[in-house]
């Protein structure tokens, strides 16, 4: 299968520590694969580096390169894409939900506003996304509704509706369900295994039982160092 | 349309950090030109020579000398009458205040930061003549009524500025002294407030720093254009920026005004460094969120 | 010593009451002799015994509008300046600048317009002697904008981080960051940096009384000539200590008091009814 991410001898340090060292890996596309290990090994930071939220603190110094086919070409994501452009293909999803303070509605069109969508096309993209997240149904009454007042697990699946929105080609998911309870989480794990069918989705979890269920791939990281598992 | 609008508020942005600046630039630029040539002794001490001036208190005539010894006295007596009901009142609300109490003291203090100077120069003159009706020995317009009334106008800044820092000490800290046996009033002595040493010396400076600009309050409880002898403090007094205001409609030839540059110069040296060293010394804890990592979970 | 403390926290509060008191007593008289309605709304000519300061209200009322008119925009522009584009190092420089800006005592100010802003404006519009509502509000506006930068800053950079985060993480360049989330967000904030801005310049003394010309009429234009209610007060102190024109003073003093307490009041409703948005 193609290549869809390439790193190479990628090593980051932020005011004068190294958190990643020397990491060199690869990934397909479609597929789920999934970087475990202790707390504090350097996982969010990985992926953060990977969308460049890293950028968005002063003081991170990287080394090596990240490769990415996105748009269907390879391409360095320092050199060859702005911020803005890279994080509408790569798109994240933290492990506490985040909604915007604004309604369901608005939460899942702030990403296509950004890219001057029109309100018709907003409006189907919307119930579209719901509905792959599995919170249509739920929420169809009240899309005006605050986001905020939806349950943990709810908002964690608008927080996914809305990183899908834009449809990116590759999602990064930092420990989605460990705020969720298991019901909740079971519900999210079933989409993630729908969504690695047609798109890369690195998942950072401690679940090894989920991670059995969800990934083809493993790799593990510890003091900031990558090693293959599966 | 968004395009637009994102670069509309770019352009704008960019046009008032310029205006703003090229504003204040021009400011001090017009300063520093003014006072080029001007010789510093006779700035100060005018005809007199200066250690006779300093050492002998002999009277200053035409030289600022008075005007700024006349600042640092009254802002000096001002801030150490207002430090201990200021800090003291921060303590209160940060520490012992009911919430009725808690509600009422805070609506005053905020209704007193925000009163002009002037009402408080005011309600200064009015004390000062109800005293001077019921006891007529009471005196007159001096430094002493000015410092009260200085006073009472940087107090909200020191009772802010200890509440604050109060407010700020993490839940853990708190409870050591306790635990050992000290009494609530101990730890706030012993510990809590030498914890937090360095923002209340920032707003005791701060205040200083206040004082030492305001015209209205001492206009009208004792400072005049005129008092070349020795300071005292049931004497009216020169002050730099009466000087300032007084010289702008008042003087009679290029020397004069040029003068007042100088002591404009002076004064804004002085409230500069005193606020300078206020904002270094105070760790700026804001209440919001400090835009530090994201990274973290 | 718990006691001594209680009694700093009486003190304070007895203190600013005494204020509106000190007020109100030596200026009994006046409010007594004509109809309150009479002397806030007439206009002022003590040699026919009118005492009214409504010119003055006016007079403040249009050069804080002025300033606000000119500082707002002004300190919002530099405060997104700092927010979207300053990082790190240069937004503590740009910030510890703007605070640094806030020393610059108001005299000063007055006097370096006075020597140049009124000549200026006087050789720029043909009418009028220079000393205008226009210059104080320029020279206010720029005063209070220091103050008004910082609170502004610490506004937008007061919202949650999280959300911020989240816009950052779909696509939302900084400016787009400002523009659709902390904007609206920092509503409350920024409503009382503007709000705090006002009391500052309708507090304001020497910037109106050295730039404004002072005038006993009511003002016609931005053009002419004011009076403040503070500069009044500056002014009459002068005059005889016991006719009912010196008592005016004491009229206006009671006003600016009112008008603080009620600002007071209008920043808790801002910051009370804005809190209950919150989730």
């Amino acid at each position: 299968m193609a290549a869809k991410i390439m790193v190479e001898q990628l090593s980051f340090s932020l005011g004068g520590r190294e958190l990643l060292h020397d990491i060199s890996m690869e990934v397909e596309e479609n597929i789920v694969c999934a970087v475990t290990g202790p707390s504090g090994s350097g996982k969010t930071t990985f992926l953060s580096l990977l969308n460049r939220l890293s950028e968005e603190e002063e003081g991170g110094e990287v080394c090596g390169r990240i490769r990415m086919v996105l748009d269907g070409k390879l391409a360095d994501i320092h050199r060859h894409w702005n911020l803005s452009m890279l994080r509408r293909k790569v798109a994240m999803v933290f492990q506490n939900p985040d909604p915007l303070p604004m309604s369901i509605r608005r939460n899942i069109a702030f990403p296509l506003r950004l890219r001057g969508w029109k309100r018709g096309r907003i409006a189907e993209r919307t119930e579209e996304v719901l509905r792959m997240a599995y919170l249509y149904d739920e929420v169809k009454g009240r899309l005006n509704t605050d986001a905020r007042h939806l349950s943990g697990g709810q908002q964690q699946r608008l927080c996914i509706a809305r990183a899908l929105a834009g449809d990116p080609e590759i999602l990064l998911l930092d420990e989605p369900t460990s705020s969720l309870d298991s019901e909740a989480a079971g519900k999210i794990e079933t989409l993630i295994e729908e969504l690695g069918k047609d798109r890369t989705v690195i998942l950072v979890s401690h679940h090894e039982a989920q991670i059995k269920r969800v990934a083809s791939r493993v790799w593990r990281m510890e003091d900031g160092k990558l090693s293959v598992v599966e | 349309m968004r395009r637009f609008t994102e670069l509309l508020l770019v352009i704008f942005s960019w046009l008032a950090l310029l205006v703003f600046a090229a504003s204040f630039l021009s400011l001090f630029v017009v300063l520093l030109l003014r006072v080029r040539g001007l010789d510093t002794v006779s700035l100060f001490f005018g005809d007199t020579p200066p250690l006779d001036a300093l050492l002998h208190g002999l009277p200053v005539f035409d030289g600022i000398y008075p005007a700024l010894l006349g600042t640092v006295s009254v802002v000096t007596v001002a801030v150490l009458c207002a430090v201990l009901p200021g800090v003291f009142t921060g303590i209160y609300l940060a520490e012992f205040a009911g919430p009725w109490a808690h509600r009422i003291v805070n609506l005053l203090v905020d209704v007193l930061t925000g009163l002009p100077s002037i009402v408080v120069g005011l309600a200064g003159f009015s004390f000062m003549v109800l005293l001077h009706n019921l006891f007529p020995g009471a005196p007159g317009p001096c430094m002493a009524w000015s410092a009260l009334a200085l006073g009472f106008l940087v107090l909200p800044y020191l009772v802010r500025t200890t509440e604050t820092a109060l407010q700020g000490i993490p839940a853990e800290l708190r409870r050591t002294a306790p635990a050992l046996g000290a009494t609530k009033v101990q730890n706030i002595f012993f510990v809590l407030l030498p914890f937090r040493a360095k923002d209340l010396l920032g707003g005791v400076i701060l205040a200083t720093g206040r004082a030492a600009e305001d015209t209205a309050v001492i206009m009208l409880t004792g400072v005049v254009a005129s008092a070349p002898g020795m300071h005292s403090l049931f004497k009216q007094f020169e002050a730099l920026p009466f000087y300032i205001y007084y010289m702008s409609s008042q003087y009679r030839d290029l020397a004069e005004l040029q003068y007042g540059f100088g002591a404009s110069v002076t004064l804004l040296l002085l409230c500069g460094l005193f606020f300078a060293a206020a904002f270094l010394l105070q760790s700026y804890v804001s209440f919001r969120f400090r835009g530090s990592s994201w990274l973290q979970k | 010593m718990t006691r001594l403390i209680r009694a700093a926290a009486m003190v304070t509060g007895i203190c600013t009451i005494a204020v509106f008191f000190m007020m109100l007593i030596p200026g009994w008289p006046l409010f007594s002799h004509g109809h309150l309605l009479a002397l806030l709304a007439g206009g002022w000519n003590p040699t026919s015994s009118q005492f009214g300061i409504l010119p003055m209200i006016v007079g403040s009322t249009a050069i804080a509008g002025g300033a606000l008119l000119v500082g707002t925009p002004l300190s919002l522009g530099v405060a997104f300046v700092t927010v979207i584009f300053a990082r790190g190092r240069m937004r503590r420089i740009l910030l510890s600048c703007v605070r640094l800006m806030s020393g610059v005592p108001t005299v000063v100010y007055g006097f370096v317009a006075l020597i140049y802003l009124v000549p200026f404006i006087r050789s720029q519009f043909h009418s009028g002697s220079g000393f205008s509502i226009l210059t104080s509000s320029l020279v206010l506006g720029l005063l209070i904008s220091p103050t008004m930068i910082v609170l502004f800053v610490n506004a937008l950079d007061g919202v949650d981080p999280r959300a911020r985060r989240a816009a950052a993480t779909l696509g939302a360049t900084p400016v787009q960051r400002l523009l659709y989330l902390q904007l609206s967000e920092a509503l409350p904030g920024l409503l009382s940096g503007v709000v705090m801005g006002l009391g500052r310049a309708m507090g304001d003394t020497f910037i109106s009384l050295m730039l404004a010309g002072n005038s006993i009429n009511m003002p016609g234009g931005v053009l002419e000539s004011a009076r403040t209610l503070t500069a009044h007060i500056a002014l009459v102190m002068a005059v005889d200590f016991h006719s009912l024109e010196f008592q005016s003073i004491y009229l206006c003093g009671f006003v600016l008091y009112l008008f603080t307490f009620m600002l007071v009041l209008i920043l808790r409703a801002v910051d009370h009814r804005f809190q209950r948005r919150r989730v």
